[in-house]
């Protein structure tokens, strides 16, 4: 079957790249004409023994009238047995796609047919008169007829005859299928039916309002067959006199698969590093600025240079040895499997300069036939995109550091009474031996209220010795050492401490917070090593420099050019303390506690500067939140880390990455320090075009993260990948990554909150995917006549649903009352380093329906993906008779409806609904019954799906006000809440926008 | 030698004083630019020369004020409200984390105080001749 699908033709003489298993399509150009019907599948091709591929066939369309088995159910007015064929009956639902009900996504496809198209019309002759598909319009092809007297849908009423008069006899016509609305693009390609127009018909252009309404697929009129899987469309248009939006907001696209890598690029060049590590925006790169200019999304890189690979698919690590690591000359680019080497194997060519370099002698290997190295094969850095390279001692600038932690506790009241101190001190001393870097870790501690608490830990004593500065002003450090010590040595030391630890402030009632002083403090004892400061604070800083002011809330500042004001440090001092950390290879996450202001926007910008996270845990209790901190806590302590790291991305000439986005600091104009940088950090960085034509068919991009592992050793992590350079604005879009789209858009709007109104930034993300779907439009619409109808690209269908999100995520939300300053902050720090899967998770969170799989007594948790249907985040798909779960990757919430049966609630949770329990301090555990296993089972494998996080249930009853609105409703993005609109009207917003100056 | 010429030549060797301070944190740009310098010397070295340069311009300004030399103290007073706004804003000076991102526009800032600069220079000097061309006559 699918040999006979007409495949993704060839555009611009280059070869398309499809996500499809392409199909012979040489036949394509002369396809046109015939009544070929290339589909298969049906009972239709037997009557056609053409195939699509088949050269123009006679054979006489008289087989027309039986085939089309009946389809469009949706389309009432279709009395006539066109000749349509449902594109489900063609394939089958792909593998892994929800199939939802028929919402009637037509799709079109036609063929164009060469000018000197040679089928006779009195070929096509017995279609009875009279019976012209309705849904397939007859269009002559696109450049021959230069306009359409149609404006507003797709219905081309072109009579037959009159594009018989031009010598066409059978154009095109549309195969409009139904198709199941969630299709990713790579499912619409390749249908291609044909259905030729009965010459003769009546006229044409009856598409019935029912089909204009409904939101279709590919180009309903128009040219090539390739086109389909060039863009989707929705119509838009309402129904004159009908207060109908003309959207169905069923039909509308979205992601309930999650982040969908590309996979296009890695057919093509198959020795690329995996997309976990790298995407890029598009994977076709423009040859000139202009036509950069005309691609209004940012051209940029997603990088994330320590994903974790699933097993088996481990990054290989190479040792040269003596050799020395295998770099070109001039451009210092990494032996990768993209060189070429010639001279019988003496030299090897740069794939980046292009410049000759010698291959040293011990490297040598002779070359066969092909040019292939013969140990080829035996070289994983000339056969993998991803290597790791044992670095010679070249690459150290001091001896390796090793793994070293230092923790700064702020011990005042509030800290103490929420539990913090206990959750922390026990996890900590639960972590210890997890702690990578066995046996050469360092460990110190810092408490601090209104003074400094030093420890010192040396190994000859058996109880920590606590020295107390309480001279803010004129910080000392009063042990030269000791204070940072080795935990294998010290480690009875060190666990005395941390059992001693809650109680030893268990009375404390100090709330004074000397937070500058301790955090230069901790820079003094740290200073000589560099690692990881870790930092708990329940309050805000209050004493010596630093000290910070209840700037607060005020809802006065929102709407104004103050308003950025408050997610800006307040004071350059911490600023200026990241820039020194990040000098002394020193790397700062931040953990705060408070319910009240603690002024996360300054505190964060510690973590921002030196590759560091935020985590945030506003109101902590440890009776609610400790398993969330605890899990956290001990996933940043053993998580592998890469220490004193820099990063540089390396590009071919032509090519500049010009601004970088994310949490470390710049060294130099291109090159990152990451003092300490984790699996759970992505970065984003945007290309810009240096010469205005670029003349190389590919470019290829280089990550190198040179790095310090926990194991002490010295290594380079290697990333290399190639992308095509194209000519043509719609390769771009066709190759468009919506997830790394999106990655960037979130950077620059969470930058753009920093120096602009909330508004604006939230405006700037509208305006550019107007901008660029508007250009899109400008490519297609004209000559397809889809004047009514908003077209986009089918790698994009999704990228609307994610700017709403990303308008309505924490960071751009609203105003003043949406969200809590605090709040905001963090979620801007932490969407800051986000990857992408995590990201889009965020943007657009799962909501499932689990009720009906607890009580189905037999089925098992392998059979929850059976029961698991992502539903569309509106209140419509709540039911008050179920049990929902919403997973956004940080969290659940389990939404209770009103008339879910008791015992649901009972086995799981312990209490019964109906007596109105505050679900708040209810939490969930698992207890002795099958159901609740179940849930649990379910809950595990969620929390596997994203490891980073730890997702705390958060229990919610329906009409439970205002925890509802404020946890859930909140977040369905689709309905309209916080003052913004919702996915329909988002749509029509869009649609409008470019529609006025279209 | 009057008084006249005196203050012409004072604010002469003021503006070049200038000029030398705005000239060397181009340079320290166009290091950090080039890889020559980090960003932290970089930033160090820029941000110890920017009170001075207010300083001296503060100076000018007073001397042209006391001299009487209307013109050039007008001349000058858009430079010194741009300089004391960026102070209230605590902008003026260099922030190393982000300075990267600045490099465009904090060159393209002391490139037009450059350019500024000269003009006034050429002023003076003409002035100054002027008056020593009048004190001749």
């Amino acid at each position: 079957m699918a040999s006979e699908r007409p495949g993704p033709p060839t555009y611009l003489g280059k070869p398309t790249i499809s996500p499809f298993p392409a199909a012979p399509q040489t036949t394509m150009p002369f396809l046109s004409s015939g009544p070929v019907v290339g589909s298969e599948g049906t009972g239709y091709r037997a009557n056609t023994p053409s195939g699509s591929n088949g050269p123009p066939m006679s054979s006489p369309p008289s087989t027309y009238a039986s085939p089309n088995v009946g389809v469009h159910q949706r389309f009432p007015s279709q009395q006539y047995p066109a000749p349509v064929q449902q594109i489900s009956n063609l394939r089958g639902p792909p593998a892994g796609q929800p199939v939802l009900p028929p919402p009637v996504l037509p799709s079109a496809q036609q063929v164009l047919p060469p000018p000197g198209s040679f089928r006779p019309q009195p070929q096509i002759p017995s279609m009875p008169m009279g019976s012209p598909p309705q849904s397939a319009n007859l269009q002559p092809p696109r450049g021959i007829v230069p306009s359409s007297p149609l404006e507003s849908s797709f219905s081309a009423p072109r009579s037959a005859l009159q594009s018989s008069l031009h010598g066409y006899p059978s154009n095109q016509a549309n195969l409009v299928s139904q198709v199941p609305p969630m299709q990713s693009p790579s499912f619409l390609a390749p249908q291609g039916g044909y259905v030729p127009p009965p010459p003769l018909a009546a006229p044409v252009g009856l598409s019935s309002r029912e089909q204009m309404q409904h939101p279709g697929v590919g180009p309903p009129v128009g040219a090539m067959q390739n086109l389909v899987e060039e863009f989707q469309s929705l119509s838009v248009g309402s129904v004159p006199g009908s207060i109908d939006p003309g959207l169905d907001p069923k039909a509308l696209p979205r992601p309930f698969e999650g982040d969908l890598m590309p996979n296009s690029i890695a057919k093509m060049y198959p020795l690329n590093c995996h997309s976990r590590y790298l995407r890029l925006t598009t994977n076709a790169i423009p040859n000139s600025q202009s036509l950069l200019s005309r691609w209004h999304f940012p051209l940029a890189a997603v990088i994330h240079p320590l994903a974790e690979a699933p097993d088996g698919e481990e990054v290989p690590i190479v040792n040269f040895g003596p050799t020395g690591i295998i770099r070109c000359r001039r451009c210092r680019t990494y032996v990768n499997p993209y060189i070429t080497f010639t001279d019988g194997g003496r030299k090897w060519r740069c794939n980046i300069c292009s410049l000759l370099n010698d291959v040293p002698g011990e490297y040598f290997a002779h070359l066969d036939a092909t040019g292939r190295r013969i140990d080829n094969d035996q070289r994983p850095e000339l056969t993998k995109g991803s290597v790791e390279f044992v670095a010679p001692t070249e690459y150290m600038v001091r001896p390796p550091m090793p793994p070293l932690y230092f923790f700064l506790i702020d011990v005042s009241v509030s800290a103490v009474r929420s539990g913090m101190l206990e959750v922390v001190a026990k996890t900590i001393k639960s972590s210890l031996d997890e702690l990578p870097g066995f046996p050469r870790t360092q460990i110190g501690f810092l408490t601090f209220d209104s003074t400094l608490h030093f420890y010192n830990m040396k190994s000859s004593l058996s109880q920590p010795q606590m020295m107390v500065v309480s001279d803010l002003d004129d910080i000392f450090v009063p042990l030269p050492d000791d204070l940072l010590v080795n935990l294998s040595e010290s480690r009875h030391v060190v666990d005395a401490f941390l059992d001693s630890l809650p109680s030893m402030f268990q009375e404390n009632l100090n709330v004074e917070s000397a937070f500058g002083p301790a955090l230069k403090a901790a820079f003094m004892v740290m200073s000589q090593l560099g690692g990881k400061l870790l930092i708990f604070q329940s309050t805000l800083p209050s004493l010596g420099i630093g000290r910070l002011k209840l700037r607060g809330d005020d809802p006065r500042a929102y709407g104004t050019d103050k308003e950025h004001a408050l997610r800006i440090p307040e004071d350059p001092l911490y600023k200026q303390m990241a820039a020194d950390f990040s000098k002394y290879q020193i790397g700062v996450n931040v953990y705060a506690f408070s319910d009240k202001y603690t002024d996360i926007a300054s505190l964060g910008t510690l973590a921002k500067y030196t590759g560091g996270q935020v985590c945030y845990y506003p109101g902590f209790q440890s009776s609610i939140h400790g398993e969330k901190l605890k899990y956290e806590l001990a996933r940043d302590l053993t998580r592998e880390t890469a220490w004193e790291a820099v990063m540089r991305i390396r590009c071919g000439k032509g090519v500049r990455f010009t601004t970088y986005h994310g949490h470390f600091m710049l060294r130099s104009t291109d090159l990152l320090a990451l003092p300490a940088v984790d699996c759970d950090k992505a970065f984003a960085m945007q290309l810009s075009l240096e010469d205005t034509l670029l003349t190389t068919q590919t470019v290829y991009f280089q990550v190198a993260l040179l790095y310090t592992s926990s194991s002490g050793e010295r290594r380079i992590r290697v990333h290399t990948a190639a992308a095509p350079v194209v000519t043509d604005l719609g390769e771009m879009y066709r190759q468009a990554d919506t997830g790394a789209i999106v990655s960037l858009f979130s950077r620059l709007a969470i930058e753009r909150t920093l120096s602009y109104k909330l508004e604006d930034a939230r405006n700037s993300i509208q305006q550019r995917i107007v901008k660029a779907l508007r250009e899109y439009r400008n490519l297609y619409a004209v000559q397809h006549r889809l004047g009514g109808r908003m077209i986009y690209p089918g790698s994009l269908q999704f990228l609307l649903l994610y700017g709403l999100a990303l308008c309505k995520s924490i960071p751009l939300r609203g105003g003043f009352a949406d969200v809590q300053l605090d709040e905001r902050c963090a979620a801007g720090y932490t969407m800051m380093t986000l990857p992408i899967a995590g990201l889009l998770k965020l943007l657009y969170p799962r909501l499932i329906r689990i009720d009906e799989y607890l009580q189905n007594a037999s089925a098992k948790i392998d059979d929850f993906g059976k029961f698991s249907k992502s539903l569309p985040l509106t209140m419509q798909s709540l039911d008050s008779r179920g049990l929902y779960i919403y997973d956004d990757g940080f969290r659940f919430i389990m939404w209770f409806g009103k008339m879910l049966s008791s015992d649901i609630a009972v086995n799981l949770l312990g209490v019964d609904l109906s007596t109105f329990p505050d679900l708040s301090k209810v939490s969930l555990c698992e207890l002795d019954n099958e159901m609740s296993r179940k849930l649990m089972a379910i809950l595990k494998r969620f929390r596997a799906s994203n490891p980073s996080y730890y997702q705390l249930p958060q229990l919610l009853r329906q009409g439970e006000q205002p925890r509802e609105a404020f946890l859930l409703f909140a977040n369905l993005l689709e309905d309209q809440n916080c003052g913004t609109c919702g996915y329909v009207d988002w749509m029509l917003q869009i649609h409008r926008q470019i529609q006025q100056s279209a | 030698m009057d008084w006249s010429i005196l203050s012409w030549l004072l604010s002469f060797f003021i503006l070049i004083a200038l000029i030398g301070i705005i000239i060397f944190q181009l340079m320290c740009l166009a290091d950090l630019e080039f890889d020559y310098i980090n960003p932290y010397d970089s930033a160090r070295r820029i941000n110890s020369v920017v009170l001075p340069e207010f300083g001296t311009l503060g100076a000018l300004c007073f001397l042209f004020l006391i001299s009487g030399h209307w013109f050039m103290f007008i001349l000058c007073l858009p430079y010194l409200y741009y300089n004391a706004r960026m102070y209230m804003r605590r902008q003026h000076l260099v922030d190393v984390t982000e300075i990267f991102n600045m490099l465009n526009w904090e060159k393209k800032q002391r490139l037009v105080k450059l350019v500024y600069l000269i003009v006034l220079v050429f002023f003076t000097i003409f002035w100054m001749i002027w008056s020593v061309l009048d004190e001749d006559t």
